[in-house]
């Protein structure tokens, strides 16, 4: 799939700007602060429905009552009009400017892939930032999987209530628990067998990236390592008096993670800042795939600040790999400098300057 | 500028209906002022009294009724060895319209819910115990909601009954009849398929 044009009104340092993207690679070009992570942000939050860092009202130009972004998504499904309204009192998603309520519904219609900065977290933060990027990313794959999640969330609510009642004394009804129980376990079960799924046939993927982009001979390694091995409802039936002492439910998806290892070590401990950084780019590489496979659609690729990550070598071999691809991706960056000809020429430019986007044309 | 105090605490009244926020509640207290006539705000406060004092709860199934006991448990010709369980009085009238079935009813007034604050003390339960004990209950059907709290409502009471002989049933969920397959939601149509029935 791919996106034709972008449309933003009072959309963080945007006041109105409309942007024709070209099928293939979209460079924005520009000095710190002028808006390249805003217009990447904002084909993100059209996608998602919310941003990746921050609140919605973040996204509403200073002064503005609301914001609003709009893209023409071109899938195998058709033409597709997306349309994200962000206002003081809630947002809006439309599509073909139907109000679309259910997140599960609206999310999956464009998919994207981000590369950002910050999801260096994945290798080096906690583990809650490895659920978080899971569910976001199974959530837009496998719409089932947002409501296995919910469901196990709210079922863990419940049961985690029911045991911070149980005080010393004050015993708690033993046949709720059970039902509780077996209503997480339900839920969780599912959560625990996609992302399963998920994670074995991931691992694979970024093996082959990793090593297309290290050149060397590098092994990476993706395990899920899930809060209990055994099923989980007989995993959680062992442990009712630990849960009951704790008052919490101690066991569970919502304990998961994912490890990384690279050659044989934990990448998190032993590798460098940028074999961290190779690794999140290896996963993000992965992952364009596992979608274009499991969706029949290649999803949009969104690469902020990666290349002055790289070192010049492996900026060209990424580049010229999404190029043969045919991938469409938005790679923002301060300057071209290291990048081959043939590359740049292939490529739509743009300039970001003050909040405002120019396309720069070849030869200019 | 604040309210007046007795607008305001019409306003109070007003939002400690459920689904009812401040905003609709300012709506309904001055629409009260500027649109009701005497009479009718007098009938309007009068129905609610009246309501309030001769409503109450059927001591045998907890459906509301003004007689000593309610329509269906009062009715000689009901189908005593089926009770279908139900959250709330609103579903008894809902299934009564539909006017098929003619067994009895046990109404919970709510489903389980440690976050509400909703655990088996609070449902109308102790009262099932004994009706399910009569010789002539063959039959429990559970028909209380879709919902996460409406499943374990529906599955404590049958572990609380896995030790008697009672057929103990769940209704099924489903596409709506008359519906077009294309306008049933995904997670409905998937318990549709696995509660399919040999055909
Ligand atoms: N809601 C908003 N309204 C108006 N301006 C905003 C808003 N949010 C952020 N900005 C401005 O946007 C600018 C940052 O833009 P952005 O993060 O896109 O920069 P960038 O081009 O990616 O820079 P860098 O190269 O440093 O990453 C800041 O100057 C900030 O003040
Ligand atoms: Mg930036």
């Amino acid at each position: 799939m791919r996106i034709e044009t972008v449309t933003l009104a009072d959309f963080r340092n945007y006041r109105k700007q409309t942007v024709e993207l070209a099928s293939g690679l979209n460079f924005f070009i520009g000095a710190n602060g002028e808006g390249k992570t805003n217009f990447l942000e904002s084909i993100y939050a059209l996608a998602l429905s919310k941003s990746y860092k921050a609140e919605d009202r973040e996204m509403v130009r200073f002064e503005s009552p609301f914001a609003r972004a709009r893209a023409s998504v071109m899938s195998s499904a058709g033409r597709t009009d997306l349309q994200l309204i962000l206002a003081e009192d809630g947002k809006k998603a439309l599509a073909n400017g139907q109000e679309v309520k259910r997140l599960s519904d609206y999310v999956g219609i464009l998919n994207v892939v981000l590369f950002a900065p910050e999801d260096m977290n994945l290798v080096k933060g906690s583990p809650v930032d490895r659920r978080y990027f899971l569910d976001v990313v199974l959530g837009q794959i496998d719409k089932r999987y947002l409501d296995d999640l919910s469901a196990y969330k709210h079922a863990l609510k419940q049961r985690n209530e029911l045991l911070k009642q149980a005080q010393p004394g004050k015993d708690i009804d033993r046949d709720l628990l059970d039902v509780l129980t077996e209503q997480l376990a339900a839920a969780g079960e599912a959560v625990i067998a996609k992302r399963s799924a998920f994670i074995a046939a991931l691992d694979r993927k970024a093996a082959k990236a990793y090593q297309f982009l290290s050149v060397k001979q590098e092994d990476l390694g993706l395990t899920y390592q899930p809060s209990v091995a055994e099923n989980l409802l007989p995993a959680l039936k062992a442990r009712y008096r630990s849960d009951l002492l704790s008052g919490t439910t101690n066991h569970g998806p919502h304990r998961d993670d994912l490890g990384f290892m690279l050659n044989g070590m934990p990448a998190a401990s032993f590798a460098s800042q940028g074999e961290q950084r190779m690794i999140v780019l290896a996963v993000d590489l992965a992952l364009v795939e596992y979608i274009e496979e499991t969706k029949r659609e290649r999803p949009l690729f969104l690469l902020d600040d990666v290349l002055s990550e790289l070192d010049r070598e492996k900026q060209n071999r990424l580049l010229r790999r999404l190029m043969e691809t045919g991938i469409q991706a938005i790679v923002t960056a301060t300057e071209l400098t290291d990048i081959a000809a043939d590359i740049i020429g292939s490529a739509r430019i743009f300039k970001v300057a003050q909040g405002t986007i120019k396309e720069e044309h070849h030869g200019q | 500028m604040r309210y007046p105090q007795s607008l305001e605490a019409l306003i109070t009244e007003f939002m400690k209906y459920p689904g009812v926020g401040r905003k609709t509640a300012e709506r309904f207290a001055l629409y009260t002022i500027h649109r009701l006539d005497g009479e009718s705000a007098q009938a309007f406060a009068d129905a609610i009294r009246h309501a309030k004092s001769s409503i109450h709860m059927c001591p045998t199934c907890g459906h509301l009724t003004d007689q000593e006991r309610c329509e269906v448990c009062a009715d000689p010709l009901r189908d005593g060895s089926r009770i279908l369980v139900v959250e709330s009085a609103k579903d008894v009238f809902s299934i009564e319209k539909a006017g098929d079935y003619h067994g009895l009813y046990h109404v919970l007034n709510g489903a389980l819910s440690p976050i509400n604050g909703i655990g088996p003390e609070e449902l109308n339960l102790k009262s099932l115990w004994p009706r399910v004990q009569e010789e002539r209950v063959k039959e429990i059907i559970i028909a209380t909601g879709a919902t996460q709290e409406g499943e374990a409502t529906a599955m404590y009471i049958r572990r609380i009954l896995k030790d008697t002989d009672l057929l103990v049933t769940r209704i099924a969920y489903g596409v709506p009849v008359g519906a077009n397959l294309e306008f049933a939601d995904d997670a409905t149509l998937a318990k549709a398929i696995q509660n399919r029935r040999s055909f």
